[in-house]
């Protein structure tokens, strides 16, 4: 059913955002410019998306789809 | 060699519900808009209150439990929490405030909400 | 030319195959001593967090994982040039290095829980109906009929708690033994009883996998997420900050703070 793999890809996706927006290593300082956004993660993380672009428009690279949905 | 990074479940739009819930706990940053900063101070100032009363009340619980409250004492506690919860609606109502915005997620703490 | 830092990874070789990341970027790599950061040249930082972007970013780790430890970096994290990179790295490279040693050869795992918390509380509260003896005397007093309500919802909380602390125990008793680091979410909202990471090894995988199987067979009614092999995003523990401060330089801002504080008065701070 195709509303099953969009809803699949959008909680792929959140899972993503949680961690590459909000976990890992985090460095702050001066030498670091970081856009504004990011630091606004109580927003709601979809809140932040200001476009939808899709895997699909990666410009040349070597390697296949990062994430695959489930079926 | 690595699989790729696969997310699996049958629930997706369930998941999907309960993640975004996580997302909207802490306060909006505070807008210096003059319109909003009164609201804006005003969710900070009863949140704050209605954390306190939450421990108040889990004390007040956890003294019943164990049966270490006289009558009248248990009278008093229930008449002030009464009270204070009473002004708490008139206020929520008054700043347009619903419970959910006062609910502060404190992370480990949260067991206190 | 700005860099873009995608990671920080135990190599100070060349990455050996072509990555591309944003902009359609060559990835690289600037060793450190033992180890490296992975970049790649930016003329913009974006201004706009992009559905796009993000896993751009994300596929770029991907790949790293392949044949290095790595050390995920925040999305956005854009460094002014080549000099200051290797500053951040002299300043956090104690931390990368603790960090990569204790997490080689490890993946993270990404564990979701749902239950019907309506139908647990319906449950309880039927339970709680059951077993009461006799009916409290008339409360006519306002403060105590307060109060009676307020205990029984507490009642259900509690109850509510219990269960699901007996829940996660159980669940988490299947992974534990594969795992070598975890961190879990408790209850985070009404319905989502657990929101867990594991760190295990990469030999470990497939019996974690086999523990998930065994879960989802043990508790159909529940509904579950899996997720993985992330690189170890929950599992990074830095002990700076900020890096600009070296060590020296902090001592020196704490004695100027503890003087300050002396000669207004420490009471009054």
């Amino acid at each position: 059913m195709n509303s099953v793999v969009a809803k699949s890809k959008e909680v792929t996706l959140l899972e993503i955002l949680d961690r590459v927006l909000d976990k890992g290593v985090v460095i702050s300082g001066d030498m670091v410019i970081s856009v504004a956004d990011v630091d606004l993660i109580y927003l709601g993380l979809k809140v932040l998306l200001s476009s939808v672009e899709t895997v699909e428009k990666l410009r040349g690279s070597p390697f296949t789809s990062p994430v695959q949905e489930a079926r | 060699m690595i699989a790729n990074t696969t997310v699996e479940t049958e629930s997706p739009e369930e998941f999907i519900e309960e993640i975004e819930k996580t997302q909207n706990c802490l306060p909006k940053k505070i807008d210096a808009n003059p319109k909003t900063v009164e609201k804006g101070l005003a969710k900070l100032v009863l949140t704050l209150i209605e954390l306190i009363k939450k421990l108040l009340e889990k004390q007040a619980m956890r003294r019943v439990e164990a049966g270490s409250l006289s009558d009248e004492q248990i009278e008093n506690v229930g008449e002030t929490l009464m009270k204070l919860e009473k002004k708490m609606d008139e206020l929520k109502e008054i700043f347009g405030l619903k419970d959910e915005e006062l609910n502060l997620n404190l992370g480990p703490l949260g067991d206190l909400m | 030319m700005k860099l873009y830092l995608y990671g920080i990874i135990d190599s100070s070789e060349q990455v050996k195959e072509s990555i591309y990341g944003l902009e359609g970027s060559g990835v690289y790599n600037i060793p450190y001593c033992d180890i490296g950061a992975v970049v790649s040249e930016i003329n913009q930082p974006i201004q706009k967090v992009t559905k796009g972007a993000v896993l751009e970013h994300e596929a770029v780790i991907e790949k790293l994982m392949e044949n290095f430890t790595v050390l995920p970096v925040r999305f956005q994290t854009v460094i002014e040039d080549r000099d200051n990179l290797l500053l951040m790295m002299q300043s956090y490279y104690n931390d990368f290095k603790d960090n990569l040693d204790r997490l080689h050869n490890k993946l993270e795992f990404g564990i979701k829980v749902i239950w019907a918390a309506e139908k647990i509380r319906e449950n309880i509260i039927k339970a709680l109906k059951k077993g009461k003896q006799k009916k409290l005397e008339p409360d006519s007093l306002q403060g105590r009929k307060f109060m009676t309500e307020k205990f029984e919802k507490y009642k259900i909380d509690k109850e509510f708690r219990a269960k699901a602390d007996k829940f996660i125990r159980v669940i988490d008793i299947f992974f534990s033994k594969f795992a070598a680091e975890k961190k879990l979410g408790k209850l985070k909202t009404e319905n989502l009883l657990l929101d867990a990471v594991y760190l295990l090894e990469k030999s470990q995988e497939i019996n974690f996998r086999e523990a998930f199987e065994h879960i989802k067979s043990a508790r159909p009614d529940f509904k579950y997420l899996f997720s993985g092999p992330w690189p170890a995003y929950n599992f990074i523990v830095l002990s700076k900050k900020s890096g600009i401060l070296t060590d020296s330089q902090q001592t020196d801002l704490l004695d100027k703070v503890t003087q300050n504080r002396m000669l207004v008065g420490a009471d009054s701070i």
